[in-house]
């Protein structure tokens, strides 16, 4: 699971990353951030042995949907926002206070041992093996997701036509 | 030391959790959706970490289908999103009360 | 060869002339009055004359058959609750196909004369549909082979007597109003009526566990003769006790059809629908359903009266039966003396002939009671029609009258104050008088009818009036402890006195002397679509005493006993309908004991009440109503001492002049039959109880539910439900702003609060 100081350094930019994409008010930034970020938990994969896994969070998330996310807010030139933090008032601290009790709740489970065990030391995992169980066990999701796919890109023909107002 | 589970458990809950608070704080719906994928980032994270620890390959097979399902998501929202600007001529949330009962 | 397939065409075919005239004639009419009137009248009357005919070969097939009864079963009606099965089916017994040879015999001939009568109406179609659905709904009444079919048919009939009386619900000038009251009045005395009928039907059930007619009287013969009590509400009860009750509720619901006291308010009122509706409903066929009932349940009423049980203690069912048609009979006879509308006379006189009838079943002679049914279905259809002839006429001479008199003054006056809704009533006897030369084909029919109804010899009422009469004398001497035979004997005498009094009263007003109003003189003659049901009536009134024929003496009587069975004119129906009358077969066991029908005519009997009617008759007409009332505006003689003008006339001779003129005739009996008719009847029992305190009552009640337990009550619950959703949803409401942020929130919120929950519970271990 790799070394405490590389998963300290590595967490750090992670959740640095977050922030600023949640806290920067322009989009782009915020994008860029997330592309840190994905690329962040893509060494996190590479050190729980998924490579594939790691791989696939470069190449799709990282690159192709952060690509579109990007196409997008140039597209829509929504890069700029007066006022980034939409809630105000209660809505504010009640998120906030949520947000707290939640990561206090994760944490203080972790502070009180809860569900803490030996650690394992798992096997790597070979693209081939991951194969072999998707092809296998999950040959059924895998064509459903395939058709989900398919559903999507019809979808964005829909979505994509010029809405003609009738009359 | 030793880098064990929880800890990965404890960065995917602050990393969902700062994914919430965009959800549930930013104005801007493409950063909305960000805050979406980062959400289901961390959840991914921490599915990994206990396949790694379980030493169970399913873990993994499910992340691969959360970021397949995700790229779906991701293309059809920004394609609605595309449409609410087209018609709205702004992607500031708070301006689509629509449903309002 | 029987015909007793033929039996359910019966129901079917008046329910397609309903449906016919309802659909079909109704556009016909509209688009052409004179075919679619053919088309609409005719199509119910053709198919009511095939139910007649089908009802002859119903009755040759029963001769054929023995006379025994035939099941027709068309299918279960209720066969799925519990031990609840009722069939569908049709009982064809004696009874049941003379009730049917009324119903479609008289129905047949009524609706050829409205063919007539109601030319010219724009309800035409709509009433023919009426007629016909009466047909049908009466024919289930006498078919049905239980108590449950009998009481749709109760229903039906009484529906479809509401909807003909109101049918001219739509007139102007609040005659509309006054004939959707008399309508409603109809209705709402019939459902007191029904109300006993249900409870006797509920109690029928709890007792017999079936409603058809055979099982029950089978059973109820099992348990009295084994004197088996009956378990109700967790009490034991004598049988006698349990059908006291059943019986005596079958009586407030003939009483209510039959107009009997106390229900018979609304027979008069329900003159204001058109008069073959009174000559077909409320006169021949649908008030005759009370004595039908009752007849149809003589094992019941039989097993009564050989218990002994008395109710409170003071009289027993038939007893009660009895002592209130005989009443209804005196009673009714007597308010007629006092009716100037020559309907109102006519129904009186159809509550007093009722009460005849059930008289007469009360005392246990079902075959009297039945036969005087028929013979007055006809006669008493006849008098409807011919009065609804005389009716039309006056109307039509009215209207001639007043063409006529507006041709010659109509251009000096502008004004035109002849609209035809002027005050002139043309049934008002008042304004009659003369009309014999008018209308002499209704004049003579009419007189027949009168005969009939008086009891005069040999007209078709003097055998079946006769024939009660003579029972009750029989049984006055042959069952001496029995008090109720000389009070019925006494009573019914009197009212036949009565009934030949009024009508020769009637005939006085409409047909002789002078004509009292101008009217009279442009009256013309119906046409033959209204005269021949007359004429077809009035055989039937002079020669319907040969159905049941009695012998003229013991001797005869006793000579064709011994060769009972073979076909001779005597006692036809009665031969046949003994069939279906159980308790004689009862009686002959030693089951019951049926009190005796004399089947030879009794002299003392005949002779007395023909000469009390002869009487009257003459009375009536050359003493009383001799010259008065000369104007239409004059007081009824009977009301100003008849006979001070010509005290010589008739018993000026007798030394008793004064005391009779004056002292009883001016002082006691003027008095008396006024204070009977306008106090008593009109005052106090039409005004004072109904209107007083039962309206009265009804409406605080009414009032009460309606704008205090209803509004604040049942509506505060039902509103408040309401007020409190509302103020919910609308606190609810708050929440969709339409925020969209909000939403997630509140999923987050619900995220948290899980997460808690887990980690929190992981702590507790």
């Amino acid at each position: 699971m790799g070394s405490p100081i590389l998963f300290i350094i590595l967490a750090v930019v992670a959740i640095g990353s977050a922030l600023g994409m949640l806290l920067s008010k322009n989009a782009v930034y915020s994008a860029l951030f997330l592309i840190l970020n994905f690329g962040t938990v893509a060494v996190f994969y590479m050190l729980l042995n998924a490579a594939f896994l790691a791989f696939v969070q470069v190449a799709v998330y990282a690159g192709a949907i952060m690509v579109l996310f990007l196409f997008v807010i140039m597209l829509l030139g929504a890069e700029e926002s007066e006022q980034a933090i939409r809630q105000t008032g209660w809505q504010l601290y009640l998120s906030v206070g949520l947000a707290v009790i939640l990561v206090t709740a994760v944490v203080g489970s972790f502070l009180t041992g809860y569900g803490r065990g030996e650690p394992l030391v798992g096997a790597a995992v070979t693209p081939q093996q991951l194969a072999i169980s998707m092809f296998e066990n999950y040959i059924f999701p895998f064509e459903v997701t395939s058709i989900l796919l398919l559903v999507a890109v019809i979808g964005l023909f829909v979505m994509s036509k010029k809405i003609v107002k009738k009359g | 030391m030793v880098v064990t589970v929880e800890w990965y458990v404890l960065l995917g809950a602050v990393l969902f959790t700062i994914g919430a608070l965009g959800v549930l704080l930013r104005r801007n719906a493409i950063v909305i959706f960000m805050s979406v994928e980062l959400m289901l980032n961390a959840v991914n994270l921490v599915f990994v970490a206990f396949a790694y620890h379980l030493g169970d390959i399913n873990g993994q097979v499910l992340v691969f289908f959360v970021m397949t399902v995700s790229a779906a998501e991701v293309a059809v929202g920004l394609a609605i999103i595309v449409a609410i600007f087209q018609s709205k001529k702004s992607i500031d949330i708070s301006e689509l009360n629509t449903l309002k009962g | 060869m029987n015909t007793f397939a033929l039996a359910p065409l019966l129901l079917i075919l008046p329910f397609l002339g309903m449906l016919f005239n309802l659909f079909a004639g109704t556009r016909l009419v509209r688009q052409d009055a004179q075919t679619g009137e053919r088309w609409s009248g005719w199509t119910a009357s053709i198919l009511v004359i095939i139910n007649f005919v089908i009802t002859v070969t119903l009755m040759s097939s029963l001769a054929a058959n023995d006379y025994h009864a035939i099941i027709v079963p068309l299918w279960d009606w209720f066969a799925f609750i519990g031990e609840f099965h009722i069939p569908w089916a049709m009982q064809i017994d004696t009874l049941s196909v003379t009730m049917l040879g009324v119903v479609t015999g008289v129905g047949a001939l009524i609706h050829i004369y409205a063919i007539g009568y109601m030319h010219g109406d724009e309800g035409f179609a709509r009433f023919f549909a009426y007629l016909n659905l009466f047909i049908f709904f009466m024919i289930i009444l006498v078919t049905g082979n239980n108590y449950l079919m009998l009481f749709v048919g109760w229903e039906g009939v009484g529906l479809c007597s509401f909807l003909l009386i109101g049918f001219w619900h739509d007139r102007k000038d609040g005659v509309g109003l006054a004939n959707s009251r008399a309508a409603r009045k109809a209705f709402i005395a019939n459902r007191v009526g029904d109300a006993a009928m249900i409870l006797a039907m509920i109690m029928t059930f709890w007792t017999f566990g079936t409603l058809e007619f055979q099982p029950v009287f089978d059973s109820a013969v099992e348990m009295f003769t084994s004197s088996q009590a009956v378990p109700l509400f967790g009490v034991s009860f004598e049988l006698g006790v349990v059908l006291s009750t059943i019986t005596v509720l079958f009586l407030i619901g003939a009483t209510g059809k039959s107009a009997q006291i106390p229900l018979y308010i609304w027979l008069p009122d329900a003159m204001a629908g058109p008069t073959p509706v009174s000559a077909l409903i409320h006169a021949a066929t649908m008030v005759t359903s009370g004595i039908y009932l009752i007849v149809r349940s003589n094992v019941l009423f039989e097993i009564v009266r050989k218990s002994e049980y008395l109710l409170f203690g003071v009289i027993s069912t038939n007893d009660l039966v009895a002592l209130i048609g005989a009443s209804t009979a005196l009673w009714a006879g007597l308010i007629a003396f006092t009716q100037w509308d020559v309907k109102k006379v006519l129904a009186y006189s159809t509550v007093s002939q009722l009460g005849f009838m059930i008289a007469a079943v009360g005392m246990g002679a079902y075959v009297a009671g039945l036969f005087h049914l028929i013979t007055h279905a006809i006669f008493k259809a006849l008098l409807f029609m011919g009065s609804g002839s005389i009716i039309h006429g006056m109307e039509h001479g009215h209207h001639h009258y007043v063409d006529h008199h507006r041709g010659h003054n109509g251009h000096g006056e502008g004004h035109g104050h002849h609209d035809g809704h002027d005050d002139f009533d043309p049934q008002d006897m008042r304004t009659m008088g003369g009309l014999r030369h008018k209308m002499p084909w209704t004049f003579w029919t009419y007189i027949i009818g009168t005969l009939a109804l008086a009891g005069i010899f040999p007209f078709a009422g003097f055998w079946s009036k006769d024939e009660i009469l003579a029972h009750a004398s029989w049984n006055l001497t042959a069952l001496p402890d029995q008090w109720i035979y000389p009070v019925v004997y006494a009573l019914l005498t009197l009212a036949a006195f009565c009934t030949a009094f009024y009508m020769g009263r009637q005939i006085k007003m409409v047909f002789f002397g002078e004509p009292r109003s101008d009217v009279v003189a442009y009256v013309p003659e119906s046409d033959w679509k209204m005269v021949m049901p007359l004429v077809i009536l009035a055989v039937g009134a002079t020669l319907g005493g040969l159905i049941n024929l009695p012998h003229f003496t013991e001797a005869s009587y006793k000579a064709s006993k011994d060769s009972y069975g073979e076909s001779n004119i005597y006692l036809a129906m009665e031969k046949a309908v003994e069939h279906s009358i159980e308790s004689f077969h009862l009686t002959e066991t030693g089951v019951v004991s049926m009190p005796y029908t004399p089947t030879w005519v009794q002299m003392t009997v005949a002779v007395v009440s023909t000469i009390l009617a002869l009487i009257a008759l003459l009375l009536a007409v050359f003493v009383v109503y001799r010259t008065k009332p000369e104007q239409a505006t004059d007081p009824d003689p009977l009301q100003v001492s008849p006979l001070i003008k010509y005290p010589w006339a008739f018993f000026a001779t007798l030394p008793l002049d004064t005391l009779l003129v004056k002292g009883f005739v001016e002082k006691l009996f003027n008095p008396f039959s006024d204070w009977i008719a306008m106090r008593v009847d009109w005052d106090f029992w039409h005004d004072f109880v109904h209107n007083n305190v039962i309206r009265d009552t009804f409406n605080t009640v009414a009032d009460f539910l309606a704008n205090i337990l209803d509004p604040k009550g049942v509506d505060g619950v039902v509103t408040g439900l309401g007020k409190v959703t509302m103020r919910l949803s609308g606190l609810l409401g708050l929440v969709q702003s339409g925020n969209v942020g909000n939403y997630a929130l509140g999923v987050f919120l619900g995220l948290v609060v899980l997460v808690t929950y887990v980690v929190a519970l992981g702590w507790m271990q």
